[in-house]
């Protein structure tokens, strides 16, 4: 146990004092930072801010179809700064006024025989396929009242034109689906890097240790299992830190960075609740030591830092499949496939927590899969701890399946 | 007491690594285990470490079979590895907790070997800043460090400097003092003569040789004369029908048969009136008896 602390206090001093670690994790932070601050970053350089009032839109009405009622869109908080005239300008007079920063875009309003024409005239439409949806639906809701008020209806007449319905959904299904599909997504991309990331890194340290020929000092201080368990603990405690920072900061730069109320329109905050954070940080842990076993057992089989990739291989392809098992099979989060995909302790820890989130799994569902992942985790265990006692030492060639299995059979091993 | 192997085997894929071998190392002292690459070296010590499992035969330290988890000796490998990203003495601190010290005990021993080994300055620098010569001697504190009874050095001075070697030799003659038991694998055969009392030589994983240095010797009769004349005596020495093996400067390394025919050359190049410096019939030394044993 003593020796165990030394190993796990030992590898997290080396992890945290790398420079590829250090660096990484400021790269990330300051990318989670400069990501909230996006909407901020973008007001700046479209000059767009609060004391402009928005963008500032010139609409040409010469035949004055509106009748002035345009004005009225400067109540209905588009975004944008609207002036109206009814001054004959041609394309030319606003392509003048749009380079001369009057004004930054411009509707001219055009009688074609009848028909009426609105030109939508911006100084570059790259990011443009058509004027704004919310700018069209409020320029023919001004002009439908306009033209109802001309009707001489009474209150109550207008007020049945307006449509009053309420909307719901419902499903035939009994278990009931809550919940936004983004947010889900998001989370269960999060667990699959920082699983697999994490886990990764176990495999390039025993690989770095046999490369620079420490090991057989080292197994000759302390027993292979104390060598392994020490540092999948040491690397997880370090990137469940690293990921409860990422979060943390992720959160505060929301709180700060951010309108009041845009987190909240994306992610349904409601569903973040504690038990789902207690969960997620369980299905963290017993996934990162699935495959940090995994990635032990394959990093003690190669002598050399370029066959380390190839030796993974098979880990990873496990990853992906596990994690493309619980990603596809949200979108059918009631189906027979995702149930399983909860289960099967390659893709229980990125699909469990997405199942909770939304309200589907039951806690019998949830005992049954941790119970899986941890019977898993200890079958894993015990292989990986016998091979790794047996092939750290050998410095040829790359170990293959074979090999494996022989050194596992070995009963004097 | 000491250290036992008794008719120990161990079989790799295809490959009989260590035959049926025995020794005992029943007093402190310095044990040379010898043979030529492949023959067992390794996986003999790696045996009585305990890092990995024999398939037959005991080994015991003290009359207790050895295991991994129940021994404590130092091991110097043969594979020199440090972590070389990591300050010297964070790791070497590291290596005296996993050998059970608490920290300041480990902290004094550091202190104390680095000044023994002349190493003081380096202790916190990154490993890899230093010459390979003074990571060897960081892994040999790492090897000693704990204060064991029993210490395996596997080529102990291969890539150390003159002056670095005898630094070493010196330590490890004050550990012989101090009731060590040592047991050194080298191909080194000056550095066995010097230290070992016993040797035991493999080839092929079995056993060719073993038992006293002094008493291995004793039983090879001369087969060498060393001579140093003031002029060239090739004839003469043809004339008693002697094979030359090495000859400069009127300086010769002759293989002979007999210490009687050895004299009876003598007789003649005084006879000859020869001034002779230097004349020395010698036994082989360890280096030839390895090679009659090994040599194919």
């Amino acid at each position: 146990m003593k020796d165990l602390k030394t190993v796990v206090g030992f590898t997290i001093k080396e992890m945290v004092k790398r420079k590829s670690f250090i660096v990484s994790t400021i790269i990330i932070l300051l990318i989670i930072i400069i990501g909230f601050n996006i909407p901020n970053i973008m007001k700046i350089f479209n000059g767009d801010d609060q004391s402009s009032g928005g963008s500032k839109l010139l609409i040409v009405d010469s035949t004055n179809l509106f009748e002035g009622s345009l004005e009225g869109l400067n109540n209905m908080e588009l975004g944008y700064n609207v002036q109206t005239t009814t001054d004959n300008l041609s394309f030319d007079d606003i392509k003048e006024k749009i380079n001369n920063d009057e004004i930054d875009e411009a509707i001219i309003v055009e009688n074609n025989e009848g028909t009426y024409k609105l030109r939508y005239i911006v100084k570059d439409m790259t990011m443009l396929v058509s004027m704004p949806q919310n700018l069209m639906d409020a320029i023919n809701t001004i002009y439908t009242n306009l033209q109802i008020s001309k009707l001489g209806l009474t209150e109550e007449q207008i007020q049945s034109l307006t449509p009053n319905f309420e909307y719901s959904i419902e499903q035939t299904e009994e278990q009931k689906v809550s919940g936004n599909v983004l947010a889900m997504m998001m989370l269960s991309i999060v667990l699959f890097y920082a699983i697999y990331f994490c886990a990764y890194q176990v495999s390039s340290s025993i690989t770095t240790e046999k490369t620079s020929k420490i090991m057989e000092t080292l197994v000759t201080s302390t027993s292979p299992r104390t060598i392994v368990l020490g540092k999948t603990i040491g690397i997880g405690l370090v990137g469940l830190l690293q990921v409860c920072v990422f979060v943390a900061v992720a959160l505060i730069s929301a709180k700060l960075f951010l309108e009041p109320g845009t987190l909240e329109s994306v992610l349904d905050m409601s569903q973040m609740t504690p038990y789902l954070a207690v969960i997620t940080i369980i299905y963290f842990i017993l996934g990162y030591f699935t495959y940090a076993l995994l990635y032990a057992l394959t990093g003690s089989t190669v002598s050399k830092p370029e066959d380390i990739q190839s030796a993974n291989t098979p880990v990873a392809l496990l990853a992906v499949i596990g994690f493309y098992l619980s990603y596809f099979t949200m979108m059918n989060p009631t189906s027979d496939l995702n149930t399983f995909a909860a289960l099967f302790p390659i893709s229980s820890p990125f699909c469990m927590p997405f199942r909770i989130m939304m309200g589907i799994a039951s806690g019998v569902e949830v005992a049954i899969s941790i119970a899986i992942l941890l019977v898993t985790i200890l079958v894993i265990a015990k292989v990986a701890i016998k091979i790794y006692s047996n092939a750290i030492l050998n410095y040829g060639t790359k170990m293959s399946f074979k090999d494996m299995i022989r050194i596992y059979r070995d009963k004097n091993n | 007491m000491g250290l036992k192997l008794e008719n120990v085997s161990k079989k790799f894929v295809g490959k009989q690594a260590v035959d049926n071998i025995s020794f005992e190392v029943d007093k402190p002292g310095v044990f040379g285990l010898l043979g030529t690459n492949g023959a067992g070296k390794t996986t003999t010590i790696r045996m009585l470490l305990g890092i990995i499992k024999k398939d037959t035969g005991e080994i015991t330290w003290n009359g207790k079979p050895v295991e991994r988890k129940s021994v404590n000796f130092g091991y110097l490998p043969e594979e020199r590895g440090v972590y070389p990203k990591t300050k010297i003495y964070d790791q070497l601190m590291y290596f005296a907790q996993l050998k059970g010290m608490n920290k300041t005990d480990a902290d004094r021993e550091i202190k104390k070997w680095a000044e023994v080994l002349k190493v003081q300055e380096y202790l916190p620098m990154q490993a890899e800043k230093l010459s390979k010569g003074n990571q060897q001697k960081i892994q040999f504190m790492t090897a000693i460090i704990h204060n064991p009874e029993l210490i395996v050095l596997d080529e102990p001075f291969s890539g150390l400097d003159p002056v670095n070697t005898e630094i070493l030799k010196n330590v490890i003659i004050d550990l012989v003092k101090q009731g060590k038991y040592i047991i050194m694998s080298s191909h080194q055969m000056a550095s066995i003569e010097e230290f070992c009392t016993d040797i035991l030589i493999l080839n092929k994983g079995k056993t060719v040789l073993k038992g006293n240095l002094k008493e291995i010797k004793e039983t090879y009769k001369a087969n060498r004369l060393e001579l140093i004349t003031d002029k060239n005596v090739d004839e003469t020495i043809k004339e008693f029908n002697m094979n030359i093996e090495f000859s400069k400067n009127n300086e010769y390394s002759i293989k002979i048969d007999s210490e009687e025919k050895a004299h009876e050359l003598l007789q003649k190049l005084v006879d000859n009136k020869v001034q002779i410096s230097k004349f020395e019939i010698k036994k082989p030394t360890l280096n030839d008896i390895f090679i009659e044993k090994v040599g194919e």
